[in-house]
């Protein structure tokens, strides 16, 4: 059985430890071993969110080394720079392009990085880089669909995962998961996954 | 048997409750506060369970629950360790009747802040045992083996994880069984030489009980094979893996195969009793291997138990850790610092860039500096602070504002670098009277959270009082102990207090305590708490202003809104003053004016007392101050 590390990053309240949580559920229920590593840091919302996953190992530290990850899912354009340590060569990266800018950076006083550098980086890295681009998250009843729920139906689409996970398994954590707003959240996966 | 998937402190409340536990108590840190927020959620049926006012407490509550003879689970972050160490050796002296755990969390690598001790190092000042689980799995079943030796040998033991096992999700094998510890009667037990330390024969007597006490929980480890060796090939290499560090060892293994390792040679001894000191297995180890890589996450206290072992055997090995290098006692370890090991061990020929990533992109990223939530009232009190000194004819680096330990320290970030210090629990209070005492002509401010205030700092208010400090205290009384995920504290409102626990207020308390100079100000109405702060800084003496609101987090999953806030357009001329005062995470730039996010806005309005051109409008009919 091949073990398969994923790396999420992402700002907190963005649903980024959601992703990994439904990874993590989908995994167990596959009969995978699993740890989820989930760094909240400080309780704010606003702040820098990363988590580490780790499937298929069946003696396995929670921490995955640099240059290991097979997947990185990011939510945030910048925050996704702090993941290129992480990434394997030959790697995957699933991007949700958004970008959730500092105050410092509204203010002119800080730099944001540019969608491209952040591209070129993950190039560097000698990984593949999927991006999904927030203006074209389909809706559901007028509103937006949930993006973290979408960018995990577009990694297991579009990425290895889909060979790790079950997507039945997916669907099933999503269908009990929320208390409201299950619809939503499976009209997110599937179109993510594209069907 | 059932699996479940959980966090490590929740498999220690799990192994906790298999176990018989009756009496839980607690403090909130990161990352040990997990457990006892788990078992609260729980709410087992004749478990009594408790966030306690601070570590110190916690622990002697637990402690009297474990001397009557019940079993007791007490839980803390590393740094409530220090807190409770008073009472802690004084109970380790005197031993316990029922089981006592000590659940404690390290924090290798610092994710969620404070000094990076190895609490290792207690254990050994107090002569107790301590468990290294790794897995959420062992853990479970670990902790319910802690509470066995405990009563077996009559000493409290330290159960201690690391935030990467505590906080890590993985499958946990729960027992059906009922809990292995049937209900008991409580015990009353006089014994003087035991339970007090009144003489210096009490005194010996008890440290000589201590001292075999620790001794027979070395046995116990022994023999409960809690310290795995395997031998290898003779004269060849051994590892030693304490604690989290074995988890590692299988995937370093394999990536070490690639450049020449022999796993099969390789002897290894895994360390999860890691106090006392595994003589035995570390001598026999000694004894088979001629060097020895030695795995341990901040201080070398294996690696330097091996030395001395060494020396008691007449054997001089080659030790591999951090005495003579590779490793720093800085930080968390990984594989990397497996492989690394066995290639320094063994000179291997490893690639020097082995599982080393790029680090350049990180530069590039926009730095994201930890600030307050939208609508958190901290907010206002550290802008009515910058407000006051500049109003008072102070420069900012003129004058000392302390800070204290949670949310409340935020403001030692931009926008506000407000706050100049943080040391521990309450400590903003003392520090400041400090400053006074040095001989500081201009004012001194404290300042400190309503929870860190209960814990410690209100008796550095009291000794300020007794001793007539001039200083200024602003006590940020938002009623949660909001930093560690807003748990209840002894100020938090009534309606979400445990079982009909008791609320006491901090407006009664500061005035009991003889402190003449009292305010209770609104942090919303930025203008008028700055102006009474203003004032306070000239007065001499104790002043203390008490800046209410509740913290935003509770308030918004309530549905509460402070107010209501909204842009007049064409006053906005998007200068961003109230970016650049606030930070706020809800005001976003438009095109012609700045955008207020509704569902992040909690209405707080201090937003408006930024603007200078009346662009920011705040219908403050719905603000309250409690």
């Amino acid at each position: 059985m091949s073990s398969y590390d994923i790396y999420l990053v992402g700002v907190g309240g963005q649903g980024v430890l959601t992703i990994g949580e439904v990874i993590t559920a989908a995994a167990f229920q596959g009969g995978r071993p699993v740890n989820f590593f989930p760094t909240k840091g400080m309780a704010q919302r606003g702040g820098f969110v990363k988590a580490q996953l780790r499937i298929g190992r069946e003696s396995m530290g929670p921490s995955i080394p640099e240059a290991g990850a097979d997947l990185v899912i990011s939510t945030e354009v910048s925050e996704t720079l702090k993941a290129i340590r992480f990434i394997k060569p030959g790697g995957e990266v699933v991007l949700f392009a958004y970008v959730w800018k500092p105050a410092a950076v509204m203010v002119g006083k800080a730099p944001y990085p540019a969608l491209d550098a952040v591209a070129e980086q993950v190039e560097k890295a000698q990984a593949s880089l999927t991006v999904i681009v927030p203006e074209t998250l389909p809706s559901f009843e007028g509103v937006p669909v949930p993006d973290n729920i979408y960018t995990l139906g577009v990694a297991v689409a579009n990425t290895r995962l889909g060979e790790i996970l079950d997507v039945a398994n997916v669907e099933a954590f999503v269908r009990t998961r929320w208390k409201k707003g299950v619809e939503r959240n499976l009209v997110a996966l599937n179109a993510g996954l594209g069907r | 048997m059932t699996t479940k998937l959980m966090a490590g402190s929740e498999a220690l409340a799990y192994g906790a409750l298999q176990a018989g536990v009756k009496v839980v108590t607690g403090y909130p840190g990161t990352p040990s506060t997990g457990a006892l927020t788990r078992l609260l959620q729980m709410n087992p049926p004749g478990v009594y369970v408790e966030w306690s006012v601070n570590e110190k407490v916690a622990f002697e509550v637990a402690s009297g629950a474990a001397l009557a003879g019940q079993r007791a689970l007490c839980t803390m972050k590393m740094s409530g360790l220090n807190v409770c160490y008073d009472s802690l050796i004084s109970i380790a002296y005197s031993g316990v009747v029922g089981g006592l755990v000590i659940y404690v969390a390290d924090d290798p690598g610092v994710s969620a802040g404070m000094a990076e001790q190895d609490s290792r190092g207690f254990a050994i000042m107090a002569d107790l045992p301590m468990l290294e689980p790794t897995s959420a799995d062992e853990i479970y079943r670990m902790t319910q083996k802690a509470f066995d030796l405990s009563e077996k040998v009559g000493s409290p033991v330290f159960i201690r994880l690391v935030t990467a096992n505590s906080e890590s999700f993985s499958v946990v094998h729960l027992s059906d069984d009922p809990p292995s510890c049937p209900e008991r009667e409580p015990v009353l037990i006089r014994d003087i030489n035991k339970f007090t330390k009144a003489g210096a024969a009490i005194c010996k007597a008890q440290h000589r009980d201590l001292i075999a006490r620790l001794e027979s929980a070395g046995q116990w480890m022994v023999e409960a094979g809690l310290n795995p060796l395997t031998l290898g090939e003779k004269g060849g290499l051994g590892v030693v893996a304490g604690g989290i560090t074995g988890a590692y060892l299988a995937e370093g293994f394999e990536i070490a195969a690639r450049y020449g390792f022999k796993a099969e040679a390789a002897s290894v001894l895994l360390i999860n009793g890691v106090h006392p000191f595994p003589t035995a297995q570390a001598q026999a180890l000694l004894r088979h291997c001629g060097t020895i890589l030695v795995l341990e996450e901040l201080e070398p206290y294996l690696e330097t138990g091996f030395w001395v072992q060494a020396q008691r055997l007449g054997l001089s090995p080659k030790i591999v850790g951090k005495l003579d290098g590779p490793f720093e006692r800085i930080g968390d370890y990984g594989v990397r610092h497996v492989v690394q090991g066995l290639g320094a061990a063994l000179d291997l020929p490893l690639p020097p860039d082995l599982l080393l990533g790029q680090t350049d992109a990180e530069t590039l990223a926009a730095a994201r500096p930890i600030t307050v939530c939208a609508g958190c009232p901290h907010r206002g009190t550290f802008m009515a602070i910058n407000t006051a000194i500049r109003k008072a004819g102070f420069a900012k680096d003129d004058v000392m504002v302390t800070g204290d330990i949670g949310c409340t320290i935020l403001g030692m970030n931009p926008p506000f670098n407000t706050l100049w210090t943080e040391v521990s629990m309450g400590a903003s209070v003392g520090i400041a009277a400090g400053y006074v005492h040095a001989g500081v002509k201009t004012p001194v401010i404290a300042t400190i959270g309503d929870s860190t205030f209960y814990h410690a700092g209100i008796a550095g208010l009291i000794n300020a009082v007794q001793h007539q400090v001039s200083l200024t205290l602003i006590i940020m009384d938002n009623g949660w102990t909001s930093m560690t995920g807003m748990q209840v504290n002894p100020g938090s409102r009534e309606d979400c207090q445990q079982r009909g626990d008791y609320r006491l207020d901090i407006a009664k308390i500061v005035p009991a305590l003889g402190v003449e100079q009292f305010w209770v100000v609104d942090p919303f109405q930025v203008d008028d708490m700055a102006h009474t702060l203003e004032a306070a800084l000239s007065l001499p003496g104790v002043k203390v202003l008490l800046a209410r609101q509740e913290c935003v987090m509770p308030a918004m999953r309530r549905g509460d809104r402070a107010g209501q806030v909204t842009v007049v357009d064409e006053n906005c001329n998007l200068c961003k003053l109230c970016l650049t005062v606030t930070g706020c995470q809800a005001i976003t730039l438009g095109d012609e004016a700045i955008e207020i996010d509704s569902d992040l806005c909690y209405g707080c309005g201090v937003c408006a007392a930024a603007c200078k051109r009346k662009a920011i409008l705040v219908d403050a009919a719905e603000v309250i101050a409690k």
